[in-house]
């Protein structure tokens, strides 16, 4: 495998926002906007927060239907492609890797509204399958490669990402649009508070008063080529999934096989644990994740853990499309030249005794370790680097 | 492509709307674990691989890729339900079992294998695009054993009367799986040839080209019409063609259930399996099912 892999186009849109300078500019300077959302489905008398995208009416939950979900999904690919440069011909090889944990599930829950007919008929008699929304944007933008559409739960796109970037490497591929999508529905907001995960007010991953996860929507994208279009352009050096069987909701908390994900990919990189710069983690704020999470740091870097940073509690955990819009969030923040604070921190665990950055720390160049973890076992790390190797 | 080796193959095709208890039983003959969890997508993935490796001692590192157009819809249906129309929250298992690669997971665990655990889909050519992330695996050398699969509740997406859809197929569960290796020993068959085209063109001329002994068995995919099949038949000329569809009914899983269906049927041959997806755009998959070993 002798090519390499770079970012060279990304976009995003969020709860901050959908420029990324507004959206860096917000994580700058620690500020987060987050909606409290009822759950009158179910009659319950309380709320929980929640990361809405929220730039105008349009985005109103009320407002919502398939050209909504699209619109989001086509401006956001069409940013990212602009920012890459890449040309018309260039478009055309392209194939799709998308990852999302939701799918089009949006899509029958907006519409539901609109037609006679249950939200779980329209699901059985319309589903187009998990390959619809990858077919979409490949038909929208004339895009002839292949669609691969991931779904390993909270690792859905940084797998995307994860092959994307090997296909790239491998030269089977030039270039590569990885898109993680993820939009509000109540099958995961209600799905999440039946297993009582969702924090009551404030997101603290790592914190001792953390008290589970605050959920997103984000819709990311990403070009990935085999050459680097502007010095700075990330390069993914690679990475690695592996399954942890204990149990299909949580994680071992000794962290034996999300350390060894760990280890596989720095291996995989060619990157020592002790040249990491800083580590994004996973960090959903759930006791489970972040015991695990913190264990297997402790053994992937021989107890000399990095810097680390958690990007959820400005943007929410996204669930699938963490995988990019995280990775977005991090490394155009390291390209102004910081590495992300964690808002909300205040407590350290005495157990984890871990304490990630609560202030933005100084960037500069080097490796950087990305972490994420889902429901059914699935660990997934990526090795980047922001231009220190050559050759 | 570097050739891929499979060391067994299964196929299960099961009547839609079974009671998953029967799949439940027949899981029984495999592994003494209960599954009272399992959703009918996890109890077909199951039964598939189970049935695929159980003479097989897997290796630790070994990977599980599970290809499905559909994924989960039995549970999908349950918690939207709960949600929309029982008016509570959804069950913890029944949300947790919404996303298909819990399926994978069961899996990995059972047969305690902790490598790439990966669920993919591309429309209908999930199968084939799984393949291609398999051969990313094994060159990278992240993976040198695969457990690689297709899986599919029947659908009632292109329902037209009694179970059939609107081509006249049965629409029915399917699982089929390969356990697959990049080592050639003990080997009864291999993927020779997986390509891609963005056309019916560039696809007839790359066959056309390709030196390779003539075509034994031909088959195709759900989306290629009796015209364009009756096209194919006539440049090709196989020994015999494989209605899959037809004698075993449709499941979104239909391409990766036609080749585990192959395998157990046509010792000593040859398939060349042609597939399409909406865009039109074509994938070609060569199959050797060697004559001498057992397959399972």
């Amino acid at each position: 495998m002798s090519g390499r892999a770079f970012i060279t186009g990304k976009a995003l849109v969020c709860s901050l926002g959908d420029s990324l300078e507004e959206i860096v500019g917000a994580v700058r300077r620690k500020r987060i906007k987050l909606e409290q959302l009822p759950f009158t489905l179910a009659g319950l008398p309380y709320t929980r927060p929640y990361y809405l995208i929220m730039r105008n009416e349009s985005d109103q939950l009320d407002n919502r239907s398939d050209a909504y979900f699209y619109e989001i999904l086509f401006s956001t690919v069409a940013r990212s492609l602009a920012d890459a440069g890449v040309s018309g011909a260039e478009i055309r090889e392209m194939p799709v890797f998308l990852g999302s944990t939701s799918m089009d599930v949006p899509v029958f829950e907006g519409n539901h509204s609109k037609v006679p007919s249950t939200v779980s008929g329209m699901f059985l008699q319309s589903s187009d399958g998990y390959g619809k929304i990858a077919g979409a944007v490949s038909a929208r933008f004339g895009m002839e490669g292949g669609c691969y559409s991931f779904t390993t739960a909270c690792t859905s796109s940084a797998n995307a990402l994860l092959y994307a970037a090997a296909m790239i490497k491998q030269r089977q591929i030039e270039r590569a649009l990885v898109v993680g999508y993820d939009l509000f529905n109540n099958l995961g907001f209600y799905g999440f508070e039946g297993l009582k995960s969702l924090a009551a007010s404030h997101y603290r991953p790592f914190d001792r008063s953390r008290d589970g996860l605050i959920l997103g929507e984000a819709c990311g994208a990403v070009v990935l080529e085999g050459k680097p279009r502007a010095a700075g352009d990330f390069e993914c050096l690679g990475g690695a999934n592996l399954c942890d069987t204990y149990s299909v909701t949580s994680h071992d908390e000794e962290g034996v096989a999300v350390a060894e994900t760990m280890h596989r990919a720095l291996g995989q990189a060619g990157v020592d644990p002790g040249d990491i710069r800083a580590v994004k983690a996973h960090a959903t704020g759930t006791d489970n994740n972040d015991r695990t999470e913190c264990a297997a740091m402790k053994t992937a870097f021989d107890s000399h853990i990095p810097p680390v940073t958690c990007i959820k509690p400005f943007i929410g955990h996204t669930v699938g499309a963490c995988g990019v819009a995280e990775l977005v969030v991090f490394t155009e923040s390291v390209k102004r030249g910081f590495i992300p604070s964690t808002p909300g921190f205040r407590d350290i665990d005495e157990q984890l005794n871990l304490k990630p950055l609560t202030e933005n720390g100084e960037a500069g160049e080097g490796f950087f370790m990305l972490n994420y973890f889902g429901f059914g076992g699935n660990c997934t790390t990526l090795i980047l680097s922001n231009g220190r190797r050559t050759g | 492509m570097k050739v891929m080796y499979i060391h067994s193959a299964s196929a299960f095709i099961g009547e839609a709307n079974a009671e998953v208890n029967t799949l439940k039983e027949a899981i029984r003959r495999y592994t003494r674990e209960s599954f009272r969890r399992g959703n009918r997508f996890i109890l077909l993935s199951l039964l598939g691989a189970l049935r695929c490796v159980h003479r097989h001692s897997l290796e630790p590192n070994t990977a599980v890729y599970l290809t499905t157009e559909h994924g989960n819809l039995g549970d999908t249906v349950t918690v939207l339900d709960e949600i929309y129309a029982a008016h509570s929250l959804p069950k913890p298992y029944g949300f947790i079992n919404t996303m298909s690669n819990t399926a994978a997971f069961y899996l990995a665990q059972n047969l305690g294998i902790r490598g790439r655990n990966i669920t993919v889909s591309s429309q209908q050519v999930s199968f084939e695009r799984g393949l291609e992330l398999l051969k990313a695996d094994l060159a990278t050398g992240a993976e040198a054993n695969a457990l690689i699969g297709g899986v599919d509740e029947a659908s009632l997406n292109g329902f037209v009367s009694e179970g059939q859809n609107h081509h006249g197929w049965r629409m029915v569960d399917g699982s089929s799986w390969f356990y697959v290796k990049s080592e050639r020993e003990g080997a009864c068959g291999a993927f020779r040839e997986n390509r891609s085209f963005r056309d019916g063109h560039a696809c007839r001329r790359w066959i056309g080209e390709a030196e390779r002994p003539p075509t034994d068995i031909l088959s195709f995919g759900s989306l290629i019409g009796d015209e364009e099949a009756s096209g194919w038949r006539e440049a090709l000329r196989p020994v015999a063609e494989f209605d899959y569809l037809g004698e075993y009914g449709y499941s979104g899983s239909a391409a990766a259930c036609g080749v585990g269906l192959f395998m157990d049927r046509f010792r000593g041959r040859t398939l060349l399996h042609i597939n399409k997806d909406p865009r039109g755009h074509y994938s070609v998959l060569e199959v050797e099912r060697y004559s001498d070993l057992r397959c399972e």
